[in-house]
């Protein structure tokens, strides 16, 4: 089922824009970049067994990167995503170096920690960053012949950024270097018994995972068409590992699924209960209690995780 | 490696519900929440919606306020300003029924983007009001600017809104952090002391009221002996009054709002900074939403803002005692805001004779609305769409049983330079 | 040179109450590897309740009696009836629960008590401020170190000198051999997880005459326990004693020396000590 279930949806989104509102285009625009980060961290979490608290970092930096980058001018698109991937991929590689020194909670306090600090500078750097009021009015990238403001060609830009990452990022976690993270989540020491440099292939996953969270990060900041400090929050790192849990960790589609099931629960929720937030931690318990593959488990009938 | 223990408890639980009890459960939410997306055309009642209106073509507005985390109580008291009003009316303006969706803006912009895009694009709002945090306010600027959608700001306060990225769609009906604190660094020379210590939680509502200060109060001849700047949300003032006192300033201004002013407050108090010092500070320190929390504490505080509880006019005894009557608690500026946001909204409706779809024309009426407000006289500045007001001196002081801010000066009417 | 006293003693007060909720979260982890991410929602309800109390009984020290055993309830139940089923489970899991139970408790007290910012007074007797050092000093502060003074004392000797403490220490080092050796383990987890809850509940109380009531409160307070947890060590009371210590003095001299920096100092501090012992300044359990 799951072979089929990736070009299938990809048929669908590519339709959307032409039979569906404006406003279910421009929300499934933000579900599809938030699909990208979310996928991005499944590398971590699902693949590695590396749980960070600071995947935000990379998405916010590489946001921060074109919201400096369009104040000054710099609009080209063929400038402003290889930049802001790269500022990703750099800081992921910057943090991981520290951080993967570090197992477990430490390392989760680690990332926590590198994550914050990016949200201080953010905040207090308001000459540079704009403070708490951030960098607003960041015009929408320039493609030369194409206009990317309406909503439509926008969604396609995502669409298909979002088409080429999942495809990059499946042929990764298929790949000899995908099978090796997976045994490091296994049996990290039974790997480097058997003579594999876990250090090197941890902190090689860090950094896909920090240049695709940089990908998303870019698209955000054009889509918002402003960025601030409350990206780089502990509590945004903390939505994006929700979706990838809520979703079905280690299976990429599932925090692409996870990402659309989030945000559209929370929109919704909240415009009829003010109790949103209770509602998403029930569903939390329930997930974990009932449903531990998250989503995907459970439309794929894998019922109750193999310990 | 897990310990012996009996059956029951949640596992037990989890494996008698199946699989298909679970979907089935899931899809029934689902198709619940569908329901409930079909309905969202405005038509919903509840907490959260006025039911349709039975007259053909009601106004929709779209309220985006803070319900939720540290901020929750200045969107209720808007929201509960904004009845007050429309009650008084009918929810009749320009002869059409007016309805609303509220949607909460949770002090976060990304949030509050998305709600604000909602309530544009798929609920098609006829304008949009509320706004508590500038952030919010910065980042859905363009969105309403190119969409030509009517914004009545009720509160966020960030000067460059009426400046740098003003817009003929967005009016401000509450101010600027500039107007609150310019005239006042005059006054503060003139009656409290030459020289002065400056403290605010260090971010753009801070930092924008301690420069109003000093551009006024270091020309009139003010000498600034120190700045100290704590983060927003700052839980423990002790290192920093501690600084303050080091000091040993005749008099100091702070800006503090929320949770951080109830800190602060208290903990100045408890390191005797009260006493030792002038305490003033900008009025968003001691207003109604943290005043009870403070209790005797912040007696003596001398604080500028544009409006008071006691502030003795005719418009402002009604509104008063009539948001006391209907809501069991006392006005604060912020419902006062919302008040006049429902006002400005009416009258600008009557002046376009209910005409919402031309919105240049209703931008122009809007502009032109002038009414007694309980702040006092109530214009727009025709260049920013900002509210020209008056701002009253007020000091924290102990009236029969309560804790009042009472007026006793007047710093005349303040329009902001709008650049 | 009084200013750095005064700095010195006002960073003591915030290090007794990090204290409180080090003490149980770490205690928790060392012994059942679990991270209660809801422990800064614990410390949150017992804030709240103990503004509760206060209105109802009209004194402070009934709320500091009170309700830290109704806390440990809430751990009880959240420990035995949801927790235990995960721990033949991946930490992810529990992590997972335990969150989902932070956002529960955090949206349950804001609906219950609202979500303006509330504040409690000291009790009288200890709201008033001593001079000393040429200023004023609050005297609920002092008591407050004092406490925190005591009740680390307490805990020493509760672990060091008596024998449920010697369970909970074996239990600590060594989970499976204590179990073989016939003691109920489950029940030593069960009575830790509901005894550091209560601690967190006790902070909560205690720190609201200081910190003041007020929706978000947990969520903040979690992280900076988190960091304490680490520096200290995992799993060790003299590690959360001095963790505590540490990061109480560096965040109040971060403060006022470097300003700019307010918000990172901790992390950088966290960071510091991990490149130099990983495991924090007394960890040192291997897993």
């Amino acid at each position: 089922m799951t072979r089929a279930a990736w070009p299938a949806a990809a048929v669908v989104l590519a339709l959307v824009p032409l039979g569906l509102s404006r406003y279910v285009t421009t929300t499934l625009t933000e579900i599809l970049i938030y699909a990208i980060f979310a996928m991005s961290l499944d590398l971590l979490v699902g693949y590695t067994g590396l749980v960070s608290l600071g995947h935000a970092a990379f998405f916010g930096i590489a946001a921060y990167t074109v919201g400096l980058l369009s104040a000054h001018g710099a609009t080209a698109l063929a400038l402003t995503l290889p930049a802001g991937v790269a500022a990703g991929a750099a800081a992921a590689l910057l943090v991981g170096v520290f951080a993967l020194r570090a197992a477990g909670v430490y390392f989760l306090m680690l990332t926590l920690a590198f994550a914050q600090m990016a949200f201080a500078v953010a905040h207090q750097w308001a000459g540079v960053t704009g403070g708490t009021n951030g960098l607003a009015g960041i015009a929408r990238p320039a493609v030369p012949g194409l206009d990317l403001g309406p909503p439509v060609p926008f969604y396609y830009l995502v669409f298909i950024l979002f088409v080429a990452a999942a495809w990059l990022l499946r042929r990764i976690a298929a790949s000899p270097f995908g099978a090796a993270l997976v045994g490091i989540r296994e049996n990290e020491a039974r790997m480097r018994a058997m003579g594999f440099d876990t250090f090197r292939l941890k902190l090689g996953a860090f950094v896909i995972a920090g240049a695709a969270a940089g990908l998303s990060g870019v698209l955000f900041a054009y889509y918002n068409g402003f960025v601030s400090p409350d990206v780089l929050y502990w509590t945004s790192s903390g939505q994006v590992l929700i979706m990838v849990l809520l979703g079905g960790a280690g299976t990429l589609a599932g925090p692409a699924l996870g990402a659309g099931v989030v945000l559209v629960l929370q929109n919704l929720a909240s415009s009829y209960t003010a109790r949103w937030t209770l509602i998403l931690g029930a569903a939390f318990i329930l997930v974990v209690l009932a449903a531990p593959r998250g989503l995907v488990g459970l439309l794929t009938g894998r019922w109750a995780r193999s310990s | 490696m897990a310990p012996a223990r009996k059956a029951g408890g949640w596992s037990g639980t989890a494996r008698r519900i199946t699989r298909r009890q679970f979907l089935g459960a899931a899809a029934l939410g689902g198709a619940a929440l569908a329901a409930g997306v079909r309905l969202s055309g405005g038509m919903r009642a509840g907490r959260f919606g006025v039911p349709a209106a039975l007259a053909a073509g009601p106004v929709k507005i779209g309220l985006l306020v803070s319900y939720s985390k540290v901020y929750g109580q200045l969107g209720e008291d808007i929201t509960d300003g904004m009845i007050l009003y429309f009650d008084s009316v009918k929810w009749r303006g320009g002869g059409r029924q007016i309805t609303w969706i509220r949607e909460d803006e949770e002090i976060d912009p990304q949030v509050g983007v998305r709600k604000a895009r909602k309530l544009i694009e798929a609920d098609r709002v006829d304008l949009l009001a509320g706004i508590v945090a500038t952030p919010t306010a910065y980042a859905i600027r363009d969105m309403v600017h190119n969409s030509k959608t009517i914004l009545i700001v009720s509160n966020a306060g960030g000067n460059l809104l009426t400046r740098a990225r003003k817009s003929p769609y967005i009016f401000r009906v509450s101010f600027t952090s500039w107007q609150v604190s310019y005239p006042f660094g005059k006054w503060f020379y003139s009656n409290i002391a030459r020289e002065a210590a400056l403290t605010a939680a260090n971010y753009g509502f801070g930092t924008e009221s301690l420069a109003a200060f000093k551009e006024s109060f270091i020309p009139a001849g003010g000498k600034v002996v120190g700045e100290v700047l704590p983060p927003l949300n700052n839980t423990d003032y002790a290192p920093y009054i501690t600084q303050v006192q080091k000091l040993n300033p005749e008099a100091i201004y702070n800006f503090y709002s929320g949770s951080d002013a109830v800190r602060f407050v208290a903990q100045a108090a408890q390191y005797g900074l009260m006493k030792s010092t002038r305490v003033t500070g900008a009025g968003f320190m001691v207003e109604q939403d943290v005043l009870p929390a403070e209790g005797a504490n912040a007696l003596g505080i001398t604080n500028p803002l544009h409006w008071a509880l006691t502030l003795q006019n005719p418009e402002n005894r009604a509104f008063t005692r009539a948001y006391r009557d209907r809501f069991k608690r006392d006005a604060s500026v912020f419902a006062m805001q919302g008040f006049d946001t429902a006002r400005v909204i009416v009258e600008g409706l009557n002046r376009t004779n209910g005409d919402t779809s031309d919105k240049d024309r209703l931008s122009e009426a809007l502009a032109g609305v002038k009414f007694a407000s309980p702040r006092g006289a109530f214009e727009f500045d025709p260049n920013t769409h900002n509210v020209i007001q008056t701002v009253y001196v007020r000091q924290v002081r102990q009236v029969g049983k309560d804790i009042a801010n009472v007026v006793f000066d007047n710093l005349g009417r303040i329009t902001d330079p709008g650049k | 040179m009084t200013f750095y006293v005064l700095q010195a003693l006002n960073g003591l007060a915030y290090s007794m109450l990090l204290f409180l909720l080090a003490a149980g979260l770490s205690l928790i982890f060392g012994l059942m590897d679990v991270v209660n991410l809801a422990h800064g929602g614990f410390y949150m309800l017992g804030a709240y309740l103990g503004l509760s109390f206060v209105r109802w009984t009209g004194s402070f020290w009934v709320a500091v009696v009170l309700v830290p055993p109704l806390v440990a309830a809430g751990g009880f139940l959240l420990e035995w009836e949801f927790l235990r089923p995960l721990y033949r489970r991946t930490h992810l899991d529990q992590i997972l629960l335990t969150f989902g139970f932070a956002f529960v408790i955090s949206d349950v007290v804001r609906w219950l008590w609202g979500a303006e910012v509330q504040s409690l007074a000291a009790p009288p007797g200890l709201d008033r401020s001593i001079p000393m050092l040429g200023t004023l000093f609050p005297a609920y502060r002092l008591f407050v170190i004092a406490l925190g003074g005591a009740l680390a004392l307490g805990l020493w000797l509760g672990l060091s000198r008596t024998r449920l403490g010697a369970i909970v220490r074996a239990g600590v080092a060594n989970k499976e051999m204590t179990q073989a050796m016939g003691i109920n383990i489950a029940a030593v987890f069960t009575g830790v997880f509901a005894f550091g809850t209560g601690l967190a509940g006790l902070a909560g109380v205690i720190a609201a005459p200081i910190q003041g009531v007020f929706p978000g409160v947990d969520f903040e307070t979690l992280i900076v326990t988190l960091i304490v947890v680490v520096v200290g060590g995992l799993g060790t009371l003299t590690g959360s004693f001095w963790g505590s210590l540490l990061i109480g003095e560096a965040e109040t001299f971060g403060k006022t020396l470097l300003p700019e920096a307010a918000l990172v100092v901790i992390y950088l501090v966290m960071a510091a000590v991990l490149l130099v012992r990983p495991r924090g300044l007394f960890g040192g359990r291997t897993r």
